[in-house]
């Protein structure tokens, strides 16, 4: 079992989470998403940040999967052989992102990143609590953002964002899958991780309630932050079975996040 | 003559041994390097050297040791392994991996496939190949990301040259046991 040192965390509006992974001296890290710089509609400013966002998101990614190996060395073989191609999927996800980002004119440090996902997973002490949030939530989060986002890019004229986007998500549902096939045999293994899993959920909804935003409160580029009963998000569906979803979890991710616009299979993405 | 069955055994059980130890020093070293372009050749390196441990550790079984079976060095090899991993500063964590620990493991693989029959040991012998091959493509991922970023080169040729010796000390870190079981 891990066991997180005082000097390895940070200390964010009352919530104890992981220390930041190291960055560069060009990037200014926030603590939250709500201190983000994202700006709405596909403007050229705005499409920049989504990508140097979302390149910093997947370089966490590969920090998480990294962490694992060396948290974890008694895990099975098998898994950390997926951890490890994990690594290697998101090390060129960052690489796209980042020509792309240059492509269309950004540079690393020109937005303000957050390390959110790696600050709340890492603080885990078993390796099924991590999977169980990083990949099953976070990663398949993405899924559900991968399948809309190709579209809006689109929309717009970009024909090669698309096209690095949905490579992407072709590889996040690989690394969601494998972590539920795992999640479940560990489970089966040890009935005690269900316990854990549950508390890491339960510690991921304390940190997210704590960092939120208030309602009507303005973003520091002067958008209205929406409430989080009305920031329904895409289902993708279709993904979501691709990476071995039951379509009893399903049901239940749908019933939770409000049941508003669903994605159905064949449709964006 | 050749190597016996069960000193194959031992060596690619070491080389498997090394491979893992690698993997998760570069892994270690991926939120612990500031630089984004080397958190992605490591990234990309933790991958490959999973690979290769993985084909080695099927090797082990094929020569009468358990699947995925790893043997730990001798002393001085194992502890300059240890010493390397809780290297610091970026370009010394490049230069050290790619200059030194790389060539040095390739060195001792060459050293083996001299040393072994290479019909009877064929399927090692591959498996080496294809590690020295790709070895080969990890250092010219490395020259490409210099060459692009200059700062990552380390002018420091004494902390290289003295690393190498350490890497050098000895010409056999096999632990070889005195038992015909390598279990």
């Amino acid at each position: 079992m891990v066991q997180v040192k005082p000097e390895e965390t940070k200390q964010v509006k009352g919530m104890t989470l992981r220390r930041d992974p190291l960055r560069e001296e060009c990037f200014q890290v926030v603590h939250s998403d709500a201190e983000m710089h994202e700006w709405p509609g596909m403007t050229p400013t705005s499409m920049r940040e989504r990508l140097h966002r979302h390149m910093n998101n997947e370089t966490g990614a590969i920090e998480i999967a990294a962490q694992c190996l060396v948290d974890f060395p008694d895990a099975p073989w098998e898994l950390r052989m997926h951890l490890a191609r994990q690594c290697w999927d998101e090390s060129r996800h960052v690489a796209a992102l980042y020509r792309r980002l240059r492509e269309i004119g950004g540079r690393k440090g020109e937005f303000p990143i957050s390390n959110f996902e790696w600050s709340i997973t890492c603080m885990l002490d078993s390796l099924a609590a991590r999977l169980a949030l990083q990949n099953r939530t976070f990663e398949a989060g993405e899924l559900d953002l991968l399948g809309q986002l190709p579209a809006k890019w689109r929309e717009v004229g970009d024909e090669r964002t698309p096209e690095v986007l949905e490579s992407i998500l072709s590889d996040e549902i690989t690394h969601v899958r494998f972590a539920n096939q795992w999640v479940k045999r560990m489970v089966q293994e040890d009935r005690r991780l269900l316990l854990k899993i549950a508390m890491a959920v339960r510690f991921l909804s304390a940190v997210t309630a704590a960092v939120a935003p208030k309602e009507g409160e303005l973003s520091p580029v002067g958008v209205v932050f929406t409430a989080p009963k009305d920031r329904v998000p895409q289902v993708n569906i279709e993904d979501r079975r691709h990476a071995e979803f039951s379509d009893d979890e399903i049901e239940q991710f749908l019933r939770q996040s409000g049941y508003q616009s669903i994605m159905t299979a064949g449709s964006e993405g | 003559m050749g190597l016996s069955v069960q000193v194959r055994a031992e060596n690619v059980g070491t080389f498997r041994f090394i491979h893992v130890f690698l993997m998760e020093t570069l892994a270690r070293w991926v939120p612990n390097t500031r630089e984004m372009e080397v958190k992605v050749l490591f990234g990309r390196h933790v991958w490959d050297l999973a690979q290769q441990a993985d084909a080695l550790g099927k090797r082990t079984y094929e020569l009468r040791a358990p699947l995925q079976f790893s043997l730990r060095p001798i002393e001085r090899y194992a502890k300059f392994l240890e010493e390397f991993a809780i290297t610091a500063p970026t370009p010394q964590k490049i230069a050290g991996f790619y200059d030194v620990v790389l060539p040095g493991l390739a060195a001792r693989y060459q050293r083996y496939l001299a040393s072994t029959d290479r019909l009877l040991d064929e399927p090692t012998v591959r498996v080496m190949e294809r590690i020295l091959d790709e070895f080969t493509r990890m250092q010219s991922d490395c020259r490409a990301l210099r060459d692009e970023l200059p700062q990552l080169r380390l002018n420091d040729r004494e902390w290289t040259a003295r690393l190498a010796e350490l890497e050098a000390a000895d010409s056999d870190i096999v632990a070889h046991r005195a038992t015909a079981a390598v279990a």
